[in-house]
């Protein structure tokens, strides 16, 4: 192949497609030595690759579809007594119970509040998984820990029961020590002598401030924190319900973390005179001068993040991989890869004796995993066993595939002429699509479905059909021509 | 390749089609005796019947790895090459579990754990179930509106069933669990299997020629590609298991097992039905 030849080959759209795919791949991926010389990229591993660990978090609460015989807001005060628990409205038909209650429980309660359970299903609404979520992320990061992921598992309906935690460096033990020890966060307010009524949990707190000084400079220590639209109205209300506006002396404000208190102090004058007129988000929790209230307000502050769990979890599932075996495992699939590849390319050789033919597939094979693993690293999935699985399972589809090309434009061992090879390349192309919409089809529910670990499998299989078809067989198609009018 | 011999035209459809349809009768039979002992065609590992699968790499003995952990509900101990150990235990409440999770870190440090909660099981398996049956049924309409004729439509489509049906039987034979890597496995299955009998359909339906012709091209094709399919699966077999990588040691011996299932399906199954189809007068 001459110089001009070359140069009109590689201008083919298909081929010219796939070698800038290519490269942008390898730039994606980043191959690289890092400080210490060893080979990195921007691959990011999963957990059963490196050293990390998981946990699978249920949610004790459950949300109920109803119908009432009496005004919303009375029936939905009868039920939060009876049940001594938050009660929130979802939508028009549904409630969320932030307590565990079995269905025939529930329903028998409903029943004396009045009214009727019409579905019955454990988990919280969407909006409580996120701030959920968002509460465990900021717990997470608060302390420093490197790389943690937090996924919510939706299930039909969109409610959702499980949340999965991924902690990367930290054995089991530890990771249980830092998430599963929830505590469940509390404002109250002092009524008259000893009582207290409930005012807030902690997902009504949006934001905790880091601790700081008030005003600037002054040695008066404590923690600034924002509360949602909702919270600073249930704040207002109840402070002007039981009189903390006007008499704040008497009307302690209480934080509980698990149940016991964990702040306690009254209002300031200038906020009850404030909270007289207006919502308040932003409020400062002062906590004294000096060392000793420095100390209080760094406490407070874990606190304040860290008991921000609206709801009760349990453990439903946990595990870990230690650094040896994850880069045991890593090793392992790596070596499987190379070993799969070379293997596929010994039996091609033997079916087609044609090294002109055997190093196009071979090349447009390994082509195909690197555009793979250049998107996993473009969008910051996680390679895990089975995604790499997958990614062999792609490899092994893909030789299928460039095997009927071939044969389809080798019919009968001739060299075709144009014509004949486009209605020939069409005609293979035909079987492929086929063939790559039923993987398409039979992956889609695994991505659907949130069957957590295998989201990944099917999400690369599908991405590799895909490539397949738009990219590399056509653009397979194109070099074996070439080859073949040799 | 050169290797095998086989003259599809030698036999009739009837002949071809009865050893796969035995074998599709027994393996049904023995998932539902499965069914009928385990509530679940094929025997469910942890991942969907809950419990504790740990992955240790030591040079003790099983005797001793079960006297270690006596005090808990040790299912079963099995050994892979290169010292490598899968323990399995049974479900058990929290504090054992924390006690069990601080033994195994005290004993063996460099452990892998994997924990799966009964009810979080059952949400799984309920959810994998659903899975394998919509990609079932997806696929059969993507055969059925690409080929828009019944008999081939449905003779793909019970090939891949019996892929299937053998594959799950096969698995409760050799004591491979239904674990979420299994599943995937099979779900990969149901693409690998209609690859070669859409291959199959479309060259005797859509090609001109002599019938017999065709289908001998059809099987050199289809032959090489399985063969491809399964040099590569069987390297990342090979791999997993003599480094114990547990799971893609299973994904890889489900896909193995189906292929081999696959070559019989579609060279036997589908096309004795195909042969029948277009002997009485279909596909012209």
């Amino acid at each position: 192949m001459n110089t001009k030849e070359l140069k009109r080959f590689v201008s083919d759209w298909r081929i010219a497609l796939l070698l800038v795919l290519v490269v942008l791949s390898v730039i994606a991926i980043y191959p690289h030595f890092d400080e210490e010389g060893r080979l990195a990229s921007n691959l990011q591993y999963g957990l059963d690759l490196q050293q990390g660990a998981w946990l699978q978090l249920d949610m004790r609460a459950e949300v109920v579809g109803y119908t009432a015989d009496r005004p919303l807001e009375e029936f939905i005060s009868n039920l939060s007594t009876s049940l001594d628990a938050e009660v929130l409205q979802v939508d028009a038909n549904h409630l969320e119970i932030r307590k565990y209650y079995a269905q025939a429980d529930l329903e028998s309660r409903f029943i004396a509040a009045g009214g009727q359970v019409t579905s019955y299903q454990q988990g919280v609404s969407k909006t409580t998984a996120d701030s959920v979520k968002r509460v465990l992320e900021n717990k997470i990061n608060s302390l420093g820990t490197k790389d943690a992921k937090v996924n919510t598992l939706t299930g039909l309906n969109n409610v959702v029961r499980y949340i999965r935690v991924e902690l990367a460096g930290v054995d089991m033990n530890q990771a249980q020590e830092i998430v599963g020890k929830q505590g469940r966060f509390e404002i109250r307010i002092q009524t008259t002598g000893n009582q207290t009524e409930h005012v807030l949990s902690g997902d009504a707190i949006t934001s905790v401030q880091v601790p700081s000084q008030e005003p600037p400079g002054s040695d008066n220590w404590g923690v600034g924190f924002t509360l949602s639209e909702s919270g600073a109205a249930a704040f207002r209300a109840a402070a002007i319900q039981y009189g903390a506006t006007a008499d704040p002396a008497n009307h302690y404000l209480l934080m509980l973390l698990d149940n016991e208190t964990v702040y306690s102090a009254p209002l300031s004058d200038d906020l009850a005179g404030k909270l007289q007129n207006e919502n308040i988000r932003q409020l400062f929790a002062s906590t004294g001068a000096g060392n000793y209230g420095s100390q209080q307000a760094t406490n407070l502050e874990i606190h304040l993040r860290a008991g921000a769990l609206p709801v009760d979890v349990t453990i439903a599932g946990s595990g870990g991989v230690s650094a040896p075996l994850g880069e045991r495992y890593k090793q392992m699939v790596i070596l499987a890869g190379i070993l799969a590849l070379i293997t596929v390319g010994f039996v091609i050789y033997y079916r087609y004796r044609e090294p002109y033919i055997v190093l196009p597939m071979v090349l447009i094979n390994s082509s195909e995993i690197i555009i793979l693993l250049g998107f996993i690293s473009l969008i910051g999935f996680q390679l895990d066993l089975p995604t790499i699985a997958g990614l062999i399972a792609v490899l092994g589809t893909g030789i299928d595939q460039l095997v009927i090309l071939t044969d389809e434009i080798l019919h009968e061992g001739k060299v075709p002429s144009t014509g004949l090879y486009m209605k020939r390349l069409t005609r293979a192309l035909s079987i492929i699509i086929v063939a790559a919409a039923t993987v398409v089809i039979a992956m889609v529910p695994l991505v659907l479905m949130d069957l957590s670990t295998l989201k990944g499998f099917a999400i690369i299989t599908i991405m590799g059909v895909i490539v397949g078809v738009i990219v590399t067989r056509p653009a397979y198609g194109k070099i074996i021509m070439q080859v073949l009018s040799k | 390749m050169g290797l095998i011999n086989y003259n599809i035209e030698k036999y009739s459809p009837k002949q071809l089609v009865i050893i796969p349809l035995v074998l599709l009768a027994i393996s049904l039979v023995m998932l539902a005796l499965n069914f009928a002992a385990t509530g679940m065609p094929v025997t469910p590992g942890i991942d969907f019947s809950g419990g504790t699968a740990v992955t240790i790499f030591s040079t003790d003995s099983k005797e001793q790895i079960q006297s270690t952990f006596a005090d808990y509900p040790l299912v079963d101990v099995s050994e892979g090459v290169n010292e490598g150990k899968f323990l399995k235990f049974g479900s058990m409440d929290d504090t054992k579990y924390n006690d069990l999770s601080t033994l195994i870190y005290q004993k063996y440090p460099d452990a892998s754990i994997n924990q799966i909660g009964e009810t979080f099981g059952k949400t799984l398996q309920s959810q994998a179930v659903l899975a394998i049956l919509f990609s079932f049924i997806g696929m059969a309409l993507v055969v059925f509106i690409s080929f828009r004729t019944l008999v081939p439509s449905a003779a793909v489509v019970l090939s891949a069933f019996a892929d299937m049906a053998m594959t799950a039987a096969a698995m409760n034979f050799i004591g491979i669990p239904l674990s979420l890597g299994t599943v995937a496995a099979l779900l990969m299955l149901i693409g690998y299997s209609v690859d070669s009998d859409i291959l199959l359909t479309n060259r005797v339906l859509k090609r001109q020629g002599k019938l017999n012709d065709k289908l001998t091209g059809a099987f050199h094709t289809g032959l090489i590609m399985t063969t491809t399919t399964f040099a590569a699966i069987g390297a990342m077999f090979l791999v997993s298991w003599f480094g114990s990588v547990q799971i893609v040691a299973e994904i890889s011996a489900v896909l193995l097992i189906g292929l081999v299932f696959d070559v019989m399906n579609t060279w036997l199954t589908n096309v004795g039905i195909l042969k029948w189809y277009v002997l009485k007068g279909g596909g012209k």
